[in-house]
């Protein structure tokens, strides 16, 4: 019985990876297949050569590649680094430190995620243009710089971790920060990790903001300019080309998710106790 | 500790690098939208760089803003927020709101310093196009590219299903049957269908209102941008017909179809028929391997289609160094051989009369018939769908008729509900306008 149940589970989770790779191997197959937009098996998931890389040298020569991944590196690298800390921070002060109006204040906090991001754009734009940082890098990641759902993530993290570590650290003499540094944050690691993934993965992926925040060409992020030589609303697209350029858009994640497959997975479920 | 280190060196990269932008007098920025196939994008900047060699006193930096809708949603956030585009490449359509909002002022003093009054500068460009450039007089937008519905048609599978090329269907019911005819089954399976439409945002509601009116209606108020005609008799005809050629004659696919889809069908010989912009023509012609032709929309009782297409403004808020700057480029940008130039490597109809007189556009002309259906038709085209909320008005249409194609509603029974959500997003400058009374 257990042994079928297994079977059964097992057939459901391929049938599932099955079904989410499907798209995965078309871009795959059709950023490979030459003929433009009208190509006849063009549907089709099958590879059949010949095959060339004429899309990629398309797509390649249609953007400034070199420049939408540095900007999009510094982006996520910037917005998860400066997250890191804060979320750390107030993940400890909402699990550890007893204060008046923790929950009122924790709960305001919470009701941030229910915000549709779209209706703060203008509110965002105005205190960029306030700040000067309107058409800036930096403008695109300051409103992510806190993170409710990181904040909630950490705090749920760190109240899983005993009390008894802290306290053998204070009896060695350390400071508040360095409880947190030291002691915490190396046993938080998986949800620090679980968070990166999250927050590189949706920063990596964003659209509407970064069009919004940024104008000059040499800001643009992957996103916008994969859309600006694919994206059409009143004709058709060349799919060859698209597929070229979302692989070499989704690359990069692909790429860190295999290596780092092991890391991510074990980061889940990796515990601070034994 | 390292990880505290890698935060501070990624803030001190992020803020070091990236603050600040220098501002001089005569830097502008064009936002433009990429309605088309990519390739406009680099097109656009290589003109934008051309402007820039031969106007050494003006520095343009071309910015890509996404669609027409994305476009118009960056350039509101961008005035409000106090940081308006000199330039913006917006849907032609969408001028009224801006009016509405005070958010641009007429080109009429910029006109008048070239000696010319309104209405001779408009007289410059084709005069379907004057509704949707001028409010109340003024000339708010100039027409840069635009575009009609238009219907395309494969002549291989005219010539397969026994109809005649050269005679397009030009009625509603020679429409029907000509796609009853194009339709090829093979068993429960459509292998060819008669005719297909794009279903997404934005191009849906610009063809069902090109449908409503070739149905004899109006579809809008064009002096009032309160005021959209969804349960009229007109527009619940052109819906039904949708829905008789989806559901009753099955010659068109159920749902949703979008426009990349379209396109790509009609390429494979898996539609006989689509309806698509001007603006498509010229990545249809280097894509479509088998001959086609293009016809006038048809209709049910009189010829008639909507403007599509952008029209170049200029935002409130501009210093007049900007402002100056800003009409230079316009005035560039529209002129006769820059605009036919456009034209031709997009399919959209130049807008400027005189761009047709130059040789290299007779010449293209004569040589691409399927350009001149276009401009032939634009004796036909009138004034675009234009209200207060304008985005929302139009989505409300598109989800009503999106849930006819799909099944899920009747004709009325949406057209009712789209009707009711149009009427509560103007209801706002209705109260402030029509039903302001003195008290």
């Amino acid at each position: 019985m257990r042994a079928d149940a297994r079977l059964l589970a097992a057939l459901a989770l391929a049938a599932g990876a099955l079904l989410w790779a499907v798209p995965f191997a078309w871009m795959a197959v059709a950023s490979l297949r030459p003929g433009g937009a009208g190509a006849a098996d063009l549907a089709s998931l099958l590879p059949s050569g010949p095959f060339d890389l004429a899309n990629f040298r398309e797509a390649w020569t249609s953007g400034h590649f070199p420049l939408w991944y540095c900007n999009t590196v510094l982006l996520c690298g910037g917005i998860l680094a400066v997250q890191c800390v804060t979320i750390s921070l107030a993940g400890y002060a909402f699990a550890r430190l007893r204060f008046p109006g923790r929950n009122l204040v924790f709960t305001a906090f919470l009701l941030q995620l229910m915000l549709v991001p779209p209706i703060l754009i203008v509110p965002n734009m105005r205190t960029l243009i306030s700040l000067g940082l309107y058409d800036t890098l930096l403008g695109v990641m300051l409103p992510y710089f806190a993170s409710a759902f990181g904040v909630f993530l950490m705090r749920q993290t760190f109240r899983t971790i005993p009390r008894d570590y802290e306290e053998a650290a204070v009896l060695d003499g350390a400071t508040t920060l360095q409880i947190i540094f030291r002691v915490l944050l190396p046993l938080a690691r998986p949800g620090l990790v679980a968070f990166a993934i999250v927050s590189v993965t949706a920063h990596w992926n964003e659209f509407l903001w970064p069009l919004m925040a940024t104008s000059s060409p040499s800001n643009q992020v992957l996103t916008v300019g994969l859309a600006s030589f694919t994206a059409g609303a009143e004709a058709g697209s060349e799919w060859g080309v698209i597929a070229a350029g979302t692989f070499l858009v989704a690359a990069p994640l692909l790429a860190g998710f295999v290596l780092f497959q092991r890391q991510f997975v074990s980061s889940f479920t990796f515990s601070g106790i034994k | 500790m390292r990880l505290l280190h890698v935060a501070t060196i990624g803030a001190a990269i992020g803020f070091g690098l990236f603050a600040g932008a220098a501002e001089a007098a005569t830097d502008i920025d064009l936002f433009f939208p990429v309605p088309v196939q990519g390739k406009l994008a680099n097109e656009m900047t290589r003109l934008v760089d051309v402007f820039n060699k031969d106007h050494p006193e003006i520095k343009v930096t071309a910015v890509y803003t996404g669609s027409y809708d994305d476009t118009n949603l960056k350039t509101h956030a961008a005035i409000q927020a106090g940081k308006p585009p000199a330039v913006v490449i917006m849907s032609a359509n969408f001028v009224r709101e801006y009016v509405i909002n005070d958010e641009i002022q007429p080109l009429d003093p910029l006109i008048a310093k070239g000696g010319q009054t309104p209405g001779q500068f408009m007289d410059q460009f084709w005069p379907a196009l004057r509704q949707n450039a001028m409010d109340q007089g003024h000339v708010y937008g100039v027409p840069f590219h635009n575009s009609t519905p238009l219907l395309y048609y494969s002549v291989d599978a005219f010539k397969a299903a026994g109809l005649d090329p050269d005679h397009p269907p030009a009625t509603w019911a020679e429409w029907l049957d000509a796609a009853k005819k194009l339709t090829k089954r093979d068993g429960g399976n459509t292998t060819r269908w008669g005719l297909m439409i794009p279903g997404t945002y934005d191009y849906l509601g610009w063809i069902t209102s090109g449908l409503a009116m070739s149905n004899g209606g109006q579809f809008y108020n064009p002096d009032y941008g309160g005021e959209v005609y969804y349960t009229q008799p007109t527009t619940i005809g052109a819906v039904r017909f949708l829905d008789e050629l989806v559901h009753k004659a099955h010659v068109m696919p159920e749902g949703v179809t979008d426009a990349n889809a379209v396109t790509t069908a009609f390429f494979q010989g898996r539609t006989g028929m689509m309806v698509l912009s001007t603006g498509s023509l010229s990545f249809v012609r280097d894509n479509m391997k088998t001959p086609y032709r293009t016809a006038f929309l048809p209709r049910n009782l009189v010829n008639a289609v909507p403007i599509g297409g952008a029209s170049l403004i200029i935002p409130k808020g501009n210093s007049p160094a900007r402002t100056e700057a800003a009409w230079t480029l316009v005035q560039w940008l529209t002129s006769p051989e820059i605009a036919g130039g456009w034209s031709r490597f997009t399919g959209y109809f130049a807008p400027r009369i005189a761009a047709y007189d130059l040789p290299a556009m007779k010449t293209f002309m004569s040589e691409h018939p399927d350009a001149k259906v276009a401009l032939d038709q634009l004796a036909y085209a009138r004034g675009w769908f234009a209200t207060y909320n304008v985005i929302g008005v139009r989505k409300a249409l598109e989800d009503g008729v999106q849930a006819v194609l799909s099944g899920k509603a009747t004709p009325e029974a949406a057209m009712a509900e789209a009707q009711k959500q149009a009427d509560a997003l103007m209801r706002p400058y209705v109260e402030q306008t029509a039903l302001k009374l003195p008290q």
